[in-house]
């Protein structure tokens, strides 16, 4: 069985909104109820951890409610960082093996989930292949990177709860961040992570532009989706 | 087991449609909710299926607060909710001159706000695997009816309302059908046009019949239309 953890502390800040872009209405939903409902559907979870800011557990709890998400649900107080809110949400799961996933990314549908948990190894992400040219370096170009040998990481991810809590307190004492977990596991365990296709379609809203994207993308691509 | 609930069963195209979706085997369980139990019980017993639970629930569409309370019972007797009719109306034709506010709150309670609240209440059980919501509306919804203020604008109500949802129960599988009946023989077509001779217009049964082909499994295709239905002139 699977604790999720869903991360919902973002502050929302390059989407120029009032409320954190995890709350605001797509397709006519809270951005975050759009993973939680699916992540509830999923027999392998037993609880759902959200981390978030305090002031929203009660908005949260409330909304639960109205959409009868039936997983019980605890409530984290998120970090600082990205890094640290995966961290506290990790010392709340009671179950042997994790997804994480992010409100912030509405378009994880069943199948991705799905497809990650029956992966075969245990610890697995989504990933994509990169479509455009990356270049290292920042006011002058450093290096030319393969793009065939890279990865776009998305969210959903799962695993192994204890090397990825051990990795996460060498982290914290060395003060080594990370931007999501696969990199801070492989960076101190080197264990073997494997990548299961994602979908293009799974973007992250960050940027307004994204919220008109989302829009397109849940008509089309969620919506009618069997 | 399959639980369909139809407002509007005690005359008319909810009585229609209660004995036709019965006559077809279509659910395990019908609940026929509204205030006039009298009639919901001839109902009843003009349905033909005697052997499905038919029960008659006791709801005044006037009241939309008591709405929550009488769904979760209902879900808790039958455990699924897998199809709602929303049939009830009401009218009292009055021109903008003399309306009261008293007809235009009944009005918008039994034809726009219980239909809502009844929605609301279903979906948060329909959610989990699917159904299917029909709303009876009018073509008096769709272009001007001087005299018909509250009735008619009530019906525009339900055409927005059934396209909107339309969209926004897609994602869990429940289709939203919108039906706009043209002149047809109910009591409150009667209210609207006292004068015209119900045997030439449009009989309850034929838009009962269109109801039902909307609920048939194999109708997954039509998605977002208001379905008009008229006699046509022979």
């Amino acid at each position: 069985m699977y604790s999720a953890i869903l991360l919902s502390g973002g502050k929302g800040k390059r989407v120029r909104k009032e409320i954190p872009k995890q709350y605001l209405l797509l397709a006519g939903k809270p951005i975050i109820m759009h993973s939680l409902e699916r992540i509830d559907k999923l027999s392998e979870v037993e609880e759902i951890i959200i981390v978030c800011e305090k002031k929203y557990e009660q908005e949260i709890s409330q909304m639960a409610k109205q959409y009868m998400i039936e997983k019980p649900l605890k409530f984290v107080q998120n970090g600082e960082t990205r890094q640290e809110s995966v961290y506290q949400g990790l010392l709340k799961t009671k179950s042997d093996n994790v997804l994480i996933h992010e409100a912030a990314r509405p378009f994880a549908v069943l199948d991705d989930y799905r497809n990650l948990i029956k992966a075969e190894k245990s610890n697995a992400i989504l990933g994509c292949s990169i479509p455009y040219t990356v270049l290292k370096g920042q006011k002058y170009v450093k290096d030319i990177l393969n793009r065939a040998e890279l990865v776009n990481v998305q969210l959903p991810q799962k695993f192994i709860k204890s090397p990825l809590l051990e990795a996460h307190k060498k982290a914290r004492k060395e003060c080594v961040k990370f931007t999501e977990d696969a990199s801070l596991l492989f960076y101190y365990d080197k264990t073997d992570i494997e990548i299961v296709n994602g979908s293009s379609f799974n973007i992250k809203i960050t940027e307004p532009m994204d919220l008109i994207m989302g829009e397109k993308i849940y008509y089309e691509y969620i919506a009618r989706r069997k | 087991m399959k639980t369909c609930i139809i407002s509007g069963a005690s005359s008319g195209i909810g009585r229609e449609t209660a004995i036709l979706i019965s006559k077809k085997g279509m659910f395990d369980n019908i609940v026929l909710i509204g205030r006039n139990q009298q009639e919901l019980e001839r109902t009843k017993e003009l349905m033909f299926v005697r052997d499905a639970n038919i029960s008659v629930w006791n709801i005044d569409l006037e009241e939309p607060e008591k709405i929550p309370d009488i769904i979760k019972k209902i879900y808790s007797k039958y455990l699924s909710i897998d199809c709602l009719l929303n049939i009830a109306g009401y009218t009292e034709p009055q021109p903008i001159l003399s309306t009261s506010l008293n007809n235009i709150q009944i009005t918008y309670a039994v034809n726009v706000f219980s239909p809502l609240i009844l929605i609301r209440e279903a979906v948060r059980y329909m959610k989990k695997n699917g159904g299917k919501i029909v709303n009876i509306a009018s073509t008096a919804g769709m272009g001007p009816r001087p005299g018909w203020i509250t009735y008619s604008s009530s019906k525009a109500a339900m055409i927005s309302i059934s396209q909107t949802l339309t969209e926004e129960l897609a994602e869990y599988g429940i289709k939203v059908y919108c039906v706009s009946p043209g002149r047809c023989a109910t009591k409150l077509r009667a209210k609207l046009a006292p004068d015209e001779d119900s045997a030439m217009i449009m009989q309850p049964v034929e838009v009962a019949k269109v109801i039902t082909n909307l609920l048939l499994e194999d109708e997954q295709y039509l998605d977002g239309q208001n379905i008009v239905i008229r006699k046509r002139l022979t």
